[in-house]
């Protein structure tokens, strides 16, 4: 292996290099002109000179040549041997040939060996002379500001009143060299909003608005800053940027997109290290290295979820380029996301601007070359898993022989699909397989770890039901799960599994990088132009080390890029710009710093502070600067002179972003559901944004349409976009439909609704503009005061274009893949068409992605090809091939309108069969009329996203409603006694589950009625929905200022 | 809009917070999609000029097969594949990695007809009779090669040039780059054949890095072309047009003391131009006023060609309105996926599509329309000489077909080749990256110069890698 030239010092000067007369040296140089020059710049400086550095090199200057490009030095002087611009040339090599369309004539290759030999004598006048130094870097590239060590200034003295901090100073010494005025400060009103979206992501509270308004104190605002640093809601706003950050999603993001199930755990880490200012510095080392810092602790383990961010792609036979991708995927957002440069650029070639070498890039690479993916730990405490193996190894003594049975009869073909699987994969990786873990080389650890992955889900997905044939196979199959079945209750419920990663082993697989000239294996290390050596890096426990040492690196405190970086990105999401524009790019392409000493001042400052995120926040928040208000005139001359506002003379408005708009929209029309951290749920649920679900391919439409990124990549900015079809989702979109309605129903006049939207009173003019419109509106329609809404006599009534349609029940357990549903109703009329009457669903009637599993026992309607009045239950889950399957299960036992009926369905995913049994109550003669149906629905009913719905499906579908009365309806997982059914409800033990209507709605559960239905004909209901509407989609609702 | 613009830009962001005072002007333009190129022309940004050179085509109807069509039963003849059927691939091959490991499968044969077509004596197999009809528009490119070897990363790849997400799709280039010609209408549209979701959903259609303006919008073949195009039920243009007004009155009161934020004048921008779209996208794919000749041309008077003809005949309906880039998408939901049965799943797919691009291109030809609308068939890959399941075929990336008919595209040819089994291309290999550069060169855009700034890199849609094919 060729040693680079980064670790030469070469210094070049102007001096030829041989001869010692001056005629010796005029004679080179003439040599130098005449010959060889004209060759170079014909043959060469085409792509490899000032514009283009193919393979990173140039040749118009001998300190290029010296230095060479990737491939290391492309010319020793004197040494043509050992020279590869004359292996090059003389087309020697089949893969090294230059210029690589036609070789030159040999008397040109002549006079370029001659002039090596001669030492490469090269006059050049002092203007175009290059240093090069250490590494190959030049003295503008180290002295670039990003790599100066942190300095340590000084606030300047400011002059009058205005600076209150010394942030300030800084700000103020910066408006005076321009010839800036700064703002005045915004009203109370202005900055009480800036500060709860911009701390909480929400608008403030009636409380907070009457504490504050009117408070011009200093001390009140400081109250108030503290009060919402204290808040739990601070760290579900601040996790939203680090989540971008990280491109965290709950999905694989390929094009089967699969479900993460176990890496929310991971975004309540992070929303609670920031609640609990966990220090920065310790925040990122157990990102980094939470598994070799603290492996027993699973608070410090889940961290290493960072790790698992890539997407990833469950049947991509080709591993070894899948796991290149992977690795490539955290190189880069490493390099983006602590150290703030686009290491990405260098992975190909040297960084065509910054200071980074191909070889940095693998250097950084390295220290996660031994990561493994892991799918056998689980986030529980020592104690925590010795209970559960204790129970399992009751749970299997006790199950021991009947599992050896069940495994008799099916290995030998769960063995059968798991060969299948096995043979996608080449003969290399076959081979790979085969071998015993020990025999495995680290890489080849880490690549069997990802074939075998496919091998374990193919046997998860095996279905016995299925691939047993003979009648006998299947009846002892049935006997023998009914026997397992027995212990259930022996058996420890799972522990949370990990979503994390560890190191394969002490020892690392080698990191290599090809080059033009072969591959080249390098050492973990940082950035040459930093730390030229390799870093000592002492194994952890059965781990090599590695990333702690990257992790104690970027935590230094004096790490000049990383505590940039950090204080940086803070101060954007405060300003919406940082002090470095380009926050995950301080390179020579980024923006340089508007305040450098500022930013210096701020970073030293952070690390002082013990890495305090929310000291930091305080600082910034209590300067003058952050409380300048946005208005300026149109004439202001700064305007002109600095439109971006750089320099901090105002505060800069901006669109408040998806999540805020969504959070806000719930949060005005009073729904919005704070429950805090598990399991993601469905965006159109009611849940803050941060816990909704993030799939790649299928993002929630709202928060898409207003910018949120997808999760491929680290986003360190958001875009800020106005589209006409982000208007008509705004304007005609079911959801921001029902929040305006829920806002108008909770106000009676135009002045509440301007308090409930935007927090204060309408103007005048807003006041004359509104009451124009429901004049407007009103007149003509012959509208009376609006009268109460109207409730139905009856208990449990359900009525389409009531506030009656359905009924929510919010937040109840999920029943899982085996349950009862019980109900005594009475069904008034059947779909005139082939809708179904619902009488209880958890579903929305999609049927092509796993949000939308779920099920719905209805009654069918006239046209249905099941017949009318037919008691049916849909499932939508996973089938046996692990498809998504979708089956209607029609009992063909009949419901009497008119009648009330006694009505039970048993779903079972596990027998594959739905019991169904009916009972008219109005009709004593009538016997009991039971039914039961086969299915082929494997698992994961629970799995979507809809809520539990009476009366019709999780989501409004006007075909779907229930017309009539339930009276009472249970939803018990598994199955009830036998004894226990009955249609005297007022019996019915309490369950997790239990609707009684004379007992009226309780907590948690919430009638829904149509909006449209409930304004139906209701000329004022209707113009105040629509102005609760537009004043939702005002720009004053939807920017900060 | 006044505008006094005191510095030049040092950066692409610094333009886009500077020109037109602030950055409004900026998402005002984006929103109407004015293309880069004119914005510079109005003298603000000129070091943000797009390089052009004169276009050959003006608007691109891509047609997406996607699952992956069988290029060795359609475009590119193989004897050879028949001779050898039933044998191992011959040991002088390469064994490639495929998608479901059939590299040691036997050879299929390839039961269709083949004929030599129109003057210049195309191969095209009995399953493409119609487009057959217009071999000599044709340039047949039969040494296409793409990175990704399953449906996930080869369907990204061919619409964005990476095998992974979170980039902007071939249509948000074209759209970045040229803009639309209908200010009422999206840039950028796309149509499927079924409710099927295209592998990797909505995102292939994306914008990537770029801002939304630029994404495809999916429009339905029948009812409302646009989601949520419609005022919601029970709300009338009149109550519609009374919201909207009142909306303008408190944005300009609020606004009014705000002058100097221009983004604010966009959004309310926005809302008009949804207003408008209300009204304009509606006619746009109206198809009641097209004649039965026309109708029957493309097939939508027979069941089996009826849902891709319409598609085909709103394709042309779309580019008329000045929408830039359609992109059509056959057998949504990867129908084109022939692992096993290709003879029946093929056949199948092919009448559904055969007439009814035939039709498109009879018909952009009367009408005018050929020579400046390009047209692009293909997949996101071909498929394997070896067998599958004994009937099907497994994916085949290293070297497959696309066409190009019209926007000035010389026909009657083909370019490239694959080896004599059809699985490696071997002369003029054109990877995706070349293909896009190539596209790109056909609208009149350098690919060299056509760049994105995304987090301090130059982005160019084929990553660096592409070269345009000379012989197009």
């Amino acid at each position: 292996m060729k040693t680079l030239a980064p670790f030469l010092l070469l210094l070049v000067s102007a001096v030829p290099h041989y001869g010692a007369g001056e005629d010796a040296g005029r004679a080179a140089s003439t040599f130098f002109e005449n010959e060889v020059r004209p060759i170079l710049a014909n043959r060469c400086f085409e792509c490899h000179g000032e514009k283009k550095q193919k393979g990173g090199l140039r040749v118009d200057q001998l300190a290029f040549l010296k230095t060479g490009g990737d491939t290391g030095p492309a010319l020793v002087p004197g040494k043509p041997e050992e020279s590869p611009l004359i292996e090059a040339v003389r087309y020697g090599k089949q893969d090294f040939q230059m210029p690589p369309k036609e070789k030159l004539p040999e008397k040109e290759v002549a006079v370029l060996e001659k002039w090596v030999k001669l030492g490469a004598p090269w006059p050049e006048s002092n203007a175009s002379k290059v240093v090069m130094m250490e590494g190959g870097f030049t003295p503008e590239q180290r002295n670039f500001w990003c790599f100066q060590p942190l300095s340590n200034p000084l606030p300047p003295k400011a002059q009058g009143e205005w600076a209150l901090t010394n942030i300030d100073r800084f700000v103020a010494a910066k408006h005076a060299e321009l010839g800036f005025k700064p703002s005045r400060r915004a009203d109370t009103h202005e900055l009480l909003r800036r500060l709860t979206f911009d701390l909480h992501g929400l608008p403030p509270t009636e409380a907070q608005l009457q504490a504050f308004a009117g408070e011009q104190s200093p001390a009140s605002y400081e109250r108030f800053v503290d009060e919402l640093l204290a808040s739990p809601r601070y760290g579900e706003r601040w996790a939203q940027h680090w989540i971008d950050l990280v491109r965290y999603a709950e999905s694989d993001g390929y094009n089967a997109d699969e479900y993460r199930p176990a890496v929310w755990p991971y975004r309540d880490w992070v929303i609670e290290s920031l609640n609990a200012d966990k220090p920065y510095d310790r925040f990122v080392r157990e990102q980094l290295a939470g598994d070799e810092i603290e492996p027993g602790n699973p608070n410090v383990l889940i961290a290493t979820s960072y790790l698992r961010n890539p997407i990833y792609e469950w049947n991509q036979v080709d591993v070894r380029s899948q796991w290149d991708i992977i690795l490539t995927d955290i190189t880069d957002t490493t390099g983006e996301l602590f150290l703030g440069l686009s290491f990405g650029c260098a992975r190909c070639h040297n960084h065509k601007f910054d200071p980074i070498l191909q070889k940095d890039y693998f250097r950084l690479r390295a220290f996660f070359a031994p990561v493994q993916w892991r799918d056998d730990l689980k986030l529980a405490t020592d104690s925590e898993k010795e209970e559960h193996a204790r129970k399992q190894a009751e749970w299997e003594a006790a199950t021991a022989d009947v599992r050896a049975k069940l495994d008799a009869l099916l290995e030998p073909m769960i063995g059968k699909s798991v060969a299948r699987a096995t043979r996608r994969f080449n003969d290399e990786f076959q081979v790979m397989m085969r071998k015993e873990e020990v025999e495995r080389d680290p890489l080849e650890r880490q690549l069997s770890n990802l074939c075998m992955r496919q091998l374990t889900r193919a046997r998860r997905t095996f279905d016995p039901v299925k691939s047993l044939k003979s009648d006998a196979d299947k009846a002892r199959y049935a006997e023998l799960s009914e026997e397992l079945k027995k212990h259930e209750h022996l058996k420890p419920g799972p522990l949370m599994e990990a979503f994390v990663a560890t190191d394969v082993g002490p020892q690392a697989p080698p990191t290599r990088f090809k080059t033009r000239k072969g591959e080249q294996e390098v050492a973990p290390g940082f950035l040459t132009l930093l730390e030229p050596g390799d870093p000592a890096i002492p194994p952890v426990g059965n781990s090599t080390g590695r990333r702690t040492a990257l992790a104690n690196w970027i935590t230094r405190p004096d790490n000049q890029l990383s505590t940039r970086v950090i204080v940086n990105r803070v101060w954007q999401y405060h300003f919406g710009r940082g002090l470095v524009a380009t926050s995950s790019d301080f390179g020579k392409l980024g923006e340089p710093p508007s305040h450098p000493e500022l930013l210096d001042w701020l970073a030293r400052r952070f690390v002082a502070d013990g890495w305090s995120l929310k000291k930091l926040h305080k600082a910034i928040l209590m300067s003058a600067t952050y409380q300048q208000t946005s208005r300026t005139s149109a004439d202001d001359p700064a305007l002109k002179s600095d439109p971006g506002n750089k320099y901090l003379w105002r505060f800069s408005p901006r669109r408040l972003d998806a999540e805020q708009v969504r959070d806000a929209m719930l949060f005005t029309s009073g729904e919005l559901d704070f429950t805090a951290g598990g399991p993601a749920v469905d965006g159109n649920l009611l849940r803050r944004s941060v816990y909704t679900i993030k799939k790649r391919n299928s993002q929630n439409e709202l928060l898409r349409s207003l910018d949120a990124p997808a999760g491929f990549s680290s986003t360190s900015e958001r875009q800020s976009t106005t589209t006409p079809t982000q208007a008509l989702f705004l304007l005609n979109g079911d959801w921001p439909l029902n929040r305006a309605r829920k806002v108008a129903s909770r106000v009676k006049s135009v002045d509440e609704a301007w308090n409930a939207v935007l927090g204060r009173p309408p103007t005048a003019g807003e006041r004359s503009n509104a009451a124009a419109f429901l004049d407007k509106r009103l007149a003509g329609s012959g509208w009376r005061e609006p009268s109460p809404v109207e409730r139905s006599s009856e208990a449990g009534a359900f009525h389409e274009k009531t506030e009656h349609e359905r009924l929510l029940a919010n937040n109840a357990p999920k029943e899982g893949d085996d349950f009862t549903v019980e109900a005594v109703l009475r069904l008034d009329s059947v779909d005139a068409a082939a809708g179904v009457r619902t009488i209880a669903s958890r579903w929305s009637g999609g049927k092509d992605s796993i949000e939308a599993f779920g099920w719905s026992l209805g009654v069918t309607g006239e046209k249905s090809r099941f017949k009318p009045r037919n008691l049916i239950m849909q499932l939508v889950g996973e089938d046996e091939n692990s498809n998504i399957g979708f089956e209607i299960v029609a009992s063909n036992l009949r419901i009497v309108p008119g009648h009330r009926h006694h009505v039970v369905a048993v779903v079972s995913c596990s027998e594959r069969c739905v019991r169904f049994s009916v009972r008219d109550l109005d009709d004593p003669s009538e016997e009991i009329q039971k039914a039961e149906v086969p299915h082929a629905i494997r698992s994961k009913l629970g799995a979507g996203v809809s809520g539990l719905t009476l009366g019709g499906l999780g989501k409004r579908t006007t075909n779907q409603l229930w017309d009539g009365l339930i009276e009472a309806l249970r939803v018990v997982p598994g199955d009830i006694a036998e004894a226990d059914v009955s249609a005297d409800f007022r019996a019915w033990k309490a369950g997790p589950v239990q609707w009684i209507a004379t007992a009226g709605e309780g907590a948690g559960w919430e009638w829904n009625g149509d909006g449209k239905g409930a304004e139906g004909g209701d000329a004022f209901r209707q113009a105040m929905n629509d102005i609760c509407q537009v004043l939702l989609n005002s720009n004053e609702f939807l920017y900060l200022h | 809009m006044s505008c006094q613009r005191f510095d030049q830009p040092s950066s692409r962001r610094e333009f886009l917070q500077n020109a037109g005072c602030g950055f409004g002007a900026v998402a005002l333009s984006a929103l109407m999609q004015q293309p880069l190129l004119a914005s510079a022309g109005a003298g603000s940004g000129s070091s943000f000029k797009i390089p052009q050179h004169k276009p050959r085509a003006k608007n691109v109807i891509f047609l997406f097969m996607e699952g992956g069509p069988s290029h060795l039963d359609t475009f590119d003849y193989k004897p050879l594949l028949n001779e050898l059927a039933g044998q191992r691939l011959p040991e002088s091959f390469k064994r490639p990695i495929t998608a479901m490991g059939e590299a040691n499968s036997p050879l299929l044969e390839c039961k269709r007809t083949w004929k030599q077509r129109g003057q210049s004596g195309l191969w095209i197999s009995d399953w493409f009779e119609h487009v057959a009809a217009h071999a000599d528009d044709l340039a047949v490119i039969r040494s296409c090669a793409s990175s990704g070897i399953n449906h996930a990363g080869g369907v990204c790849s061919m619409n964005t040039g990476s095998v992974f997400g979170g980039r902007p799709s071939l249509g948000s280039w074209v759209s970045y780059g040229l803009g639309t010609e209908n200010e009422n209408l999206p840039a950028f549209v796309v149509i499927k054949d079924s409710e099927g979701t295209v592998v990797n959903g909505v995102r292939n259609w994306g914008a990537g890095f770029m801002p939304a303006t630029y994404q495809g919008v999916e429009f339905n073949g029948e009812g409302v072309p646009i989601k949520h195009l419609d005022n919601p039920k029970g709300v009338s243009a009149q109550r519609q047009r009374e919201k909207l007004d009142l909306l303008g009155a408190i944005n300009s009161e609020f606004d009014s003391t705000r002058t100097e934020n221009t983004e604010l004048e966009a959004r309310i921008r926005g809302y008009e131009l949804a207003y408008r779209m209300q009204a304009e996208a509606p006619q746009a794919v109206d198809l009641s006023k097209e004649s039965e000749a026309t109708r029957s041309l493309y097939g939508m008077d027979r069941e089996e060609t009826a849902v891709f003809g319409r598609n085909c005949l709103l394709a042309r309906r779309l580019i008329e309105n000045g929408v830039r880039f359609v992109q059509l998408y056959s057998g949504a939901g990867s129908k084109w996926d022939s692992h096993a049965g290709i003879e029946k799943a093929h056949g199948k797919l092919c009448q559904s599509v055969d007439k009814p691009i035939a039709g498109l291109l009879s018909d952009l030809k009367a009408r005018g329309l050929l020579e400046e609308t390009l047209v692009i068939w293909g997949g996101e890959f071909g498929r394997t000489p070896m067998s599958e399941a004994g009937d099907g075929r497994d994916h085949n990336p290293t070297g497959f077909t696309m066409w190009m008919a019209g926007g000035g595209v010389p026909g009657g040819r083909t370019i490239g080749s694959t080896d004599e089994l059809g699985l490696y291309a071997v002369e003029d290999r054109l990877h995706v990256h070349d293909l896009h550069s190539s596209i790109l060169h056909l609208l009149g855009l350098d690919h060299t110069k056509l760049i994105y700034s995304h987090k301090g890199r130059p982005e160019r849609i084929d990553q660096n890698e592409g070269h345009v094919l000379a012989k197009i």
